[in-house]
Parts: structure tokens; C-alpha cells; sequence
């Protein structure tokens, strides 16, 4: 009997694969033991999961500049965050918004572990972050000051606060991790290829602990981008719905603890998740188009699947990437398709309520995947309410639903044809990584 | 860990394009004086500018005419090195994969700021016109994975994209991922290494930083270098030019939270340690170490120091940026080239400290990044 629980049962487990004997060829598991969440919904474990349940949508008329002269005027923003209550006064004064959601997401999926200070200080400890374009915030005071002003007028203080590596930086400071402090900018799949990479460090006996997940902030030169793209809906976003109009960006932070077996069994840790395999794939095709017959995210789902040694008929339910975007549901529906088959698997996209966190999207839907293997709740997609042929799938809609939640996936399809789409599990259910088995480090 | 092989490599750099170009300016010493920028930027409200810039650097030679447009200097370094290195390891000719699947081919390189250029284009248009009218073509572009990704599509590498942002350790951390990677069976073969381009607010930055006073001139470059599984590259009989044997990358915060900038001579010295062991060598083993180091300053003394701590006090240093530049995220590639350079018989240059060996046959590659931040390679002959 192991002194560990699993989720919120609060009693000690013997997982099935304590028995398995696989000691011989065997690799890590890993976990996720602790969660964190900035988001337009709401901060912290309980209260973002539970407006994700409810379908409480965090869209809302943009506060921190002017949308509506960009001619669209809502967004997923994060109302209320205040530095000061998460982090440090240096802290504070050392990060950009994007930093500083980062730190206080990690902070809460730290505290959230359970995880004492002493654990994660030294070189077993790394830090992998995902984003698109980190301090926005930051690169954007420095280049107006430039461009209204000259180089003089360049803030110096300001400088040494660029650079989207410092997201991982400030993570590893506030914790003492001195392992591999990384950021991985991944298009909007970076949550996933942060979290699949961190979980690869674990398995490959580079770390025990990893402080991964992914940032991002709302930003005009960025919002604009998205308008002139013709990507943005006016009002609502509505993914697989067949009068949907595209996406609407939003903001936040997901963080996650990961351990390795022994080292959240050492400790007593509860178990949340396992981290099962992932896929990996890029395109190669188009900056911004998904790839007309979605080989790669296609390519991506199914290395997920065979990665975590389980068949197609064990996914219980999909988090979609689920953007909203006429082209990305399509393509997200034929790798549905492709993959399944006939079988119809409940999928949903929380991006409906939470916008599109382009870099910490697929962190914060990580965030939920672990939240529903925990409570079997299906967070629905709020707005889905016109079946799109092109998207014949079963999808979640606004009322949300209940189900079987033991084996998740979730997807990042992104722009670039950045495809990342990891497997979570209930502690237990997945079969034990082996030596040789694809997925595991040789 | 496992070795893997290195099986081509591509460059980029002030010292020349393409592998011969680089080998004969570090053979004969033909190094380029720092110059006002050409292509780079429009110097003429930078009188003093002096940098290490791509000379006569035309992507349309190697890529051809179209698709350019809307494509930054970042990325079209990033191509032409990337094209470059798949040649010279033999997985393309004329521009078609004749070993390996586009599938089995991934990419995973580092970049410190590259996308810096396009978002203060962007904002330079949001500001003084209207953020309406930003070019959404060139929209991509300010996501730092953007010139990855185009990598991708100008080459066809579909095993996976990794971008990485590690300042000036971008480049090595792109090792420590890859050879992960290359682990859990994802790839055959990676191409990793670093790129970063010249651009008018990179200068600014580095000017009003006060970074320019060092007499290391700023730079710009990629090099990539095509990272293969043993097993891959002996069953298609490639050329191994270098093996890598180890890698350690570390980070050690300052003591007070106070400073944000932090050279961190622990963090190299566990970097260099960790590399060395992961090789499963002695510090004697090592026959030269390429460092990161610029010619001065508390970065400089920290790595030096670090590599000391690490290797001790009589193991050559050498410094090559005095060669090509500060180049941050491509700076631990070019590092890298410069050491495969060297191992093929050509005398090494920029040594800071000892004297060059005359048979470089093992080789410790080092970064110090800005903040606390340390990665080392160890490299083998071929």
C-alpha cells in the first residue's frame, strides 16, 4: 500500500501497477500533483474549474485598451489580477504581466501540490514554459517610448525585462529550481509541448520535479494582428457551431506540477494526473492554414495515443484545440474522424468561454483535463447550438455533461501546423512505460 | 548518454556562407573588420555603428525569388542555414530528401530575440498610422517560434518544431532537447543550432543597454547542424564529422531578488561539470573549451571562472565571438561550428587563455546566458 491518494480521494491507493513489476525495463511515470491557473474565469484550482463547469464565460469587453477602435471589442481578458497578491515586490518589479501570471499560477499549483520549498530547491528541479510572445507588454512600452521618442528615450530599466525566456526564469527563482530552465515558444500549442517535454525530462531521469505549463498575455498589437487576419468573431466564439466566426483571443496562465513515481511517492503525494504519451508533428505546409488533409495532426493524435500504450477505444473524451475558425474545426473534425472512426467521443472546446490564450491555451485545457479526470464533469462548449455537417462530432454543448473520464486527450493544432496533443489519465489506468516502448526514452 | 552524430552542419555568419566560406576565413584569418551595416538596418542615424553583419547576404541565391516577401532576416537565415546544413549532411540534394522521410526530419533551434524585428515594425505602423493597418502577412512574424515554423515549410521537416528561447543558450539547450527527443524515438535525425539577425531595435537595445563598450560587436548568424541517431547515420552511411558526448545545462539564481541580472559562475561550473560527466570523461580529457565569453566584463569573468572551477586552470579557452560577433541565440551554434572547424586540423583562434592545442579531438562548448543560466556540450572528432 502506497502513501499516496489519487485526485481529491483524500486515502491511501495501491495502483494497480504496483504489482506489475516492471522494475526491471522499466521508466518513470509521471504525474501531475499539483495545478495553477490564471484565467479569464478565475484564479486557482477550484474556482476556474468551476466556472469552466458552468459554462460561465469569461468574454467580456476588453479593459486594457480601446478593442472597438480595432473594430472588434471583446476578449478573454484576466480582470483583477494583481501582481502584488502573488508575488514579491521584486517580483513585481522585475516581470511584465505575462511573468507575473506565470509566477502566480506557479505559485498555486505549487501550493496546490503540497510540495514542500525544500523539495524543489537544487538541480532536480526544472522549469519549462510555453508561450507565443512572453512579455508583450514589456517589448511594447520599450518600442513606443522608441518610436515616439528616439533611441534616448528608450527606458533602460526597462531592457533586461524583455526576452520571453525570462518566463522560466522568474518560475526557477521563485523556487530555487536550478535544473534546465527553458521556455519553449510553441505557437498555440506551446502548454502541450512545455508540459510533453517537461514530462520527458522526468522519464529520460533528468529531473524529478518539473514546474511546467504556459503564459500568455492580451495584447492590442497582437489583438490587431488577429483582426486583420480575418480571424476574429465580432461577439461570440462558438468552436464547431455552423455559424461560427472565428476565435476570440483571451489571456492567462496554466501551471502544473510534475513528479516523477518515486518522488511523489517518497513524499506522499496526491496524485492528480498521469502524464501519458504525447504526439508531436509539424506540418510543413502553411504559416496559418491547417494543412488541408490534417496529416500531421492527424500523425499527432495517434502517437499520443499509441505513446500512452492504449488503443483509440480507451479515450474517454477530447479536449479540442477548438478555436472557432471555420478551417480549424474542419480539420479538427476529419483528425477526429480519422482517428475514431464510427465511435463518436464526447469532445469539447473551453475556449468558448475562456477565449483563445493562444500560448497558454492548451496549460490552462490541461489544467481542465485534470479537473475532469478528477470530477467526470465535461466543461462544455458554450454556444454550440447548430450542428456544422462538416463537423459531425458529439460535441459537449452549453449545458455541459457528466461521463467516464479516465483516459483524456487534449489538442493543439496550431497555427504553423504546430501540432502537440498530450494524454492525461487517472492515476492507475494507463499501462506502465516500458523500456523500448515508443515514447520512452532509450 | 547516447552519443549522437553529427552529419552536416550549415552556416551563416559575418565570417562567410556555407561551410567552405566559414572554414576558409578561420584558416587563413581572413576575419572582417566590425562595419557599419548594410542590409541589416539603416545606420545612417547610428553614425557609430559598428557590427558583424552577413555580408552580401542575398536568400534569393539559395531560395529563390518567391515566397520572400513577407519572410524577416531571422527567418531567411534560419532557411539558408537550414538548407545549407541538409545538403551538406546528405539528407537533400537539390533540394529533395534522398535519405531519410520529411517525417523522420525535425527541427529545434534557439533564438534570443527573433522576433523583435517584426513586432516593433508592426508597432511602428500601430503607433504612427493605425493599428488597422498592420500587414497581416507579416503578423506571423512576431510570435517567437515564426521563423522556426517557416523553417519547417521552406524544408519540409515534419517530425516536429521546437522553438527555443534561452537567450544566448538557445542554441546548446536545442542539443539537450534534441538528443530527448532523438530518446523517445520522435526523430531520425534533428537539425538543431541557433540563429539571431541584425535589426535596428536590436541595436538600440544593445546600445542603450550599454552592451557595445565591451568591443565585442554585436552580430547576427545561424548555424545548424543536423543531430542523428547513431543507428540512422551508420545505416546510411553518412559522414560523422563530430559526435556529442555530453550535456549539462543549469540554473543558479543570484541570492537576493533583488537584481534580475545575474553572471553566474556556479551555473557554468555545474553546466561544464554535468557535460563532462555525461560524457563520461575527466577534465584532462578536454582539449579545449569554445566559450561563450565577449572580451570583458562580469559575463566574460563568470564563465571563464565557471570553466575553471570546472575543468581547472590550464585547459585552453577560446573566446570566438571575438571572431563573429555577439550573435545571442546563434552564439552557442557558431561556438559549435568553430569547434567542428577546428577539429578538422585547422588551428584554433581567439584563445583567451592557455595555448591552442595542435590536435583538437575533444571539445567543450559553453554559454552563460543573461540571468543565471549555463549550458555545455562536449563534442567528439568524428
Amino acid at each position: 500500500m502506497l502513501p499516496c491518494t489519487v485526485g481529491s480521494i483524500k486515502r491511501p491507493v495501491s495502483p494497480p501497477w504496483d504489482s506489475a513489476s516492471p522494475a526491471k525495463a522499466s521508466v518513470s511515470r509521471v504525474f501531475i500533483t499539483g495545478v495553477g491557473a490564471v484565467s479569464p474565469v478565475g484564479l486557482g484550482r477550484g474556482e476556474f474549474f468551476r466556472a469552466l463547469a458552468e459554462g460561465k464565460s469569461g468574454i467580456a469587453t476588453i479593459e486594457s485598451f480601446d478593442g472597438a477602435a480595432l473594430g472588434r471589442e471583446f476578449a478573454g481578458e484576466v480582470k483583477g489580477f494583481r501582481p502584488r497578491d502573488h508575488l514579491t515586490a521584486a517580483e513585481a518589479r522585475h516581470t511584465g504581466r505575462c511573468s507575473a501570471m506565470t509566477v502566480a499560477a506557479a505559485r498555486m499549483a505549487v501550493a496546490d501540490s503540497g510540495i514542500r520549498p525544500e523539495h524543489l530547491r537544487g538541480p532536480r528541479t526544472a522549469v519549462v514554459i510555453g508561450t507565443t510572445m512572453g512579455e508583450a507588454d514589456v517589448i511594447a512600452d520599450l518600442d513606443h517610448a522608441w518610436i515616439k521618442g528616439g533611441a534616448s528615450a528608450v527606458p533602460r530599466s526597462l531592457l533586461p525585462r524583455y526576452g520571453s525566456t525570462l518566463l522560466s526564469i522568474h518560475v526557477a527563482r521563485a523556487f530555487g529550481a536550478q535544473g534546465m530552465a527553458l521556455t519553449l515558444p510553441g505557437a498555440c500549442a506551446a502548454g502541450n509541448y512545455a508540459i510533453g517535454f517537461a514530462a520527458d525530462l522526468i522519464r529520460a531521469g533528468k529531473a524529478d520535479v518539473v514546474v511546467t505549463g504556459a503564459a500568455e498575455m492580451l495584447q492590442e498589437l497582437q489583438f490587431s494582428g488577429f483582426v486583420r487576419l480575418a480571424a476574429m468573431a465580432p461577439e461570440k466564439c462558438q468552436p464547431f457551431d455552423l455559424h461560427r466566426q472565428g476565435l476570440l483571443v483571451g489571456e492567462g496562465a496554466g501551471i502544473v506540477v510534475l513528479e516523477s513515481e518515486a518522488h511523489a511517492m517518497r513524499r506522499g503525494a496526491r496524485l492528480d494526473a498521469e502524464v501519458g504519451g504525447y504526439g508531436l508533428s509539424c506540418d510543413g505546409y502553411h504559416i496559418t492554414r491547417p494543412h488541408a488533409e490534417a496529416v500531421g495532426s492527424i500523425a499527432a493524435m495517434r502517437g499520443a495515443i499509441e505513446r500512452s500504450g492504449i488503443t483509440p477505444d480507451a479515450v474517454d473524451f477530447v479536449n479540442a484545440h477548438g478555436t472557432g475558425t471555420k478551417a480549424n474545426d474542419a480539420a479538427e473534425a476529419k483528425v477526429m474522424f480519422d482517428v475514431f472512426g464510427a465511435r463518436r467521443v464526447p469532445i469539447s472546446s473551453v475556449k468558448s468561454t475562456l477565449g483563445h490564450c493562444m500560448g497558454a491555451a492548451s496549460a490552462l485545457e490541461a489544467v481542465a483535463c485534470v479537473m475532469t479526470l478528477e470530477t467526470g464533469i465535461y466543461p462544455p462548449t458554450v454556444g454550440y447550438e447548430t450542428p456544422d455537417p462538416e463537423c459531425d462530432l458529439d460535441v459537449v454543448s452549453t449545458t455541459g455533461r457528466t461521463g467516464k473520464a479516465d483516459v483524456l486527450l487534449n489538442n493543439s493544432l496550431a497555427f504553423g501546423g504546430y501540432n502537440a496533443v498530450v494524454c492525461f489519465a487517472r492515476p492507475g489506468v494507463l499501462p506502465p512505460p516500458v523500456l523500448g516502448h515508443p515514447g520512452t526514452p532509450s | 548518454m547516447t552519443p549522437r552524430a553529427i552529419t552536416g552542419f550549415g552556416v551563416v555568419a559575418s565570417l562567410g556562407i556555407g561551410r567552405s566560406a566559414w572554414t576558409a576565413a578561420l584558416r587563413d584569418g581572413t576575419i572582417p573588420a566590425p562595419a557599419p551595416p548594410t542590409a541589416a538596418f539603416d545606420a545612417r542615424a547610428y553614425p557609430e555603428a559598428r557590427v558583424a553583419e552577413v555580408p552580401d547576404f542575398e536568400p534569393s541565391r539559395f531560395l529563390g525569388e518567391k515566397g520572400l516577401r513577407s519572410l524577416d532576416r531571422q527567418t531567411k537565415l534560419l532557411v539558408v542555414a537550414a538548407r545549407l546544413c541538409l545538403h551538406d549532411a546528405g539528407l537533400k540534394k537539390d533540394g529533395r530528401f534522398v535519405a531519410l522521410s520529411p517525417e523522420r526530419v525535425g527541427f529545434c533551434a534557439g533564438n534570443a530575440y527573433g522576433s523583435l524585428e517584426a513586432i516593433s515594425e508592426l508597432d511602428r505602423v500601430a503607433v504612427l498610422e493605425d493599428a488597422r493597418y498592420i500587414n497581416p502577412a507579416k503578423f506571423p512574424n512576431t510570435v517567437a517560434n515564426s521563423a522556426s515554423g517557416y523553417v519547417s515549410i521552406w524544408e519540409d521537416l515534419r517530425a516536429l518544431n521546437v522553438a527555443i528561447s534561452d537567450g544566448s543558450c538557445g542554441a546548446l539547450d536545442s542539443l539537450a532537447c534534441a538528443d530527448i527527443y532523438l530518446s523517445c524515438g520522435r526523430a531520425d535525425a534533428i537539425l538543431v543550432g541557433g540563429g539571431e539577425a541584425l535589426s535596428e531595435p536590436l541595436y538600440v537595445a544593445w546600445k542603450r543597454a550599454g552592451r557595445l563598450a565591451g568591443g565585442t560587436p554585436l552580430g547576427e548568424g545561424a548555424a545548424l547542424f543536423v543531430l542523428e541517431t547513431e543507428e540512422s547515420a551508420k545505416a546510411r552511411g553518412a559522414r560523422v564529422a563530430a559526435r556529442l558526448l555530453g550535456l549539462g545545462t543549469s540554473f543558479h539564481g543570484p541570492a537576493h531578488d533583488g537584481v534580475l541580472l545575474h553572471a553566474a559562475p556556479e551555473a557554468m561550473e555545474r553546466a561544464v561539470d554535468d557535460a563532462v560527466t555525461d560524457a563520461g570523461l575527466l577534465a584532462g580529457d578536454i582539449d579545449l573549451v569554445v566559450s561563450g565569453a565577449s572580451r570583458s566584463g562580469a559575463y566574460a569573468a563568470a564563465e571563464l571562472g565557471g570553466i575553471a572551477r570546472a575543468l581547472g586552470e590550464s585547459v585552453p579557452i577560446a573566446a570566438p565571438k571575438s571572431l563573429f560577433g555577439e550573435t545571442l541565440g546563434a552564439s552557442g551554434a557558431l561556438g559549435m561550428a568553430a569547434a567542428l572547424t577546428w577539429m578538422e586540423g585547422i588551428a584554433p583562434r581567439a584563445i583567451v587563455r592557455g595555448e591552442a592545442p595542435t590536435n583538437v579531438k575533444t571539445v567543450v562548448v559553453t554559454t552563460l546566458g543573461l540571468y543565471g543560466n549555463a549550458t555545455a556540450a562536449v563534442l567528439r572528432r568524428g
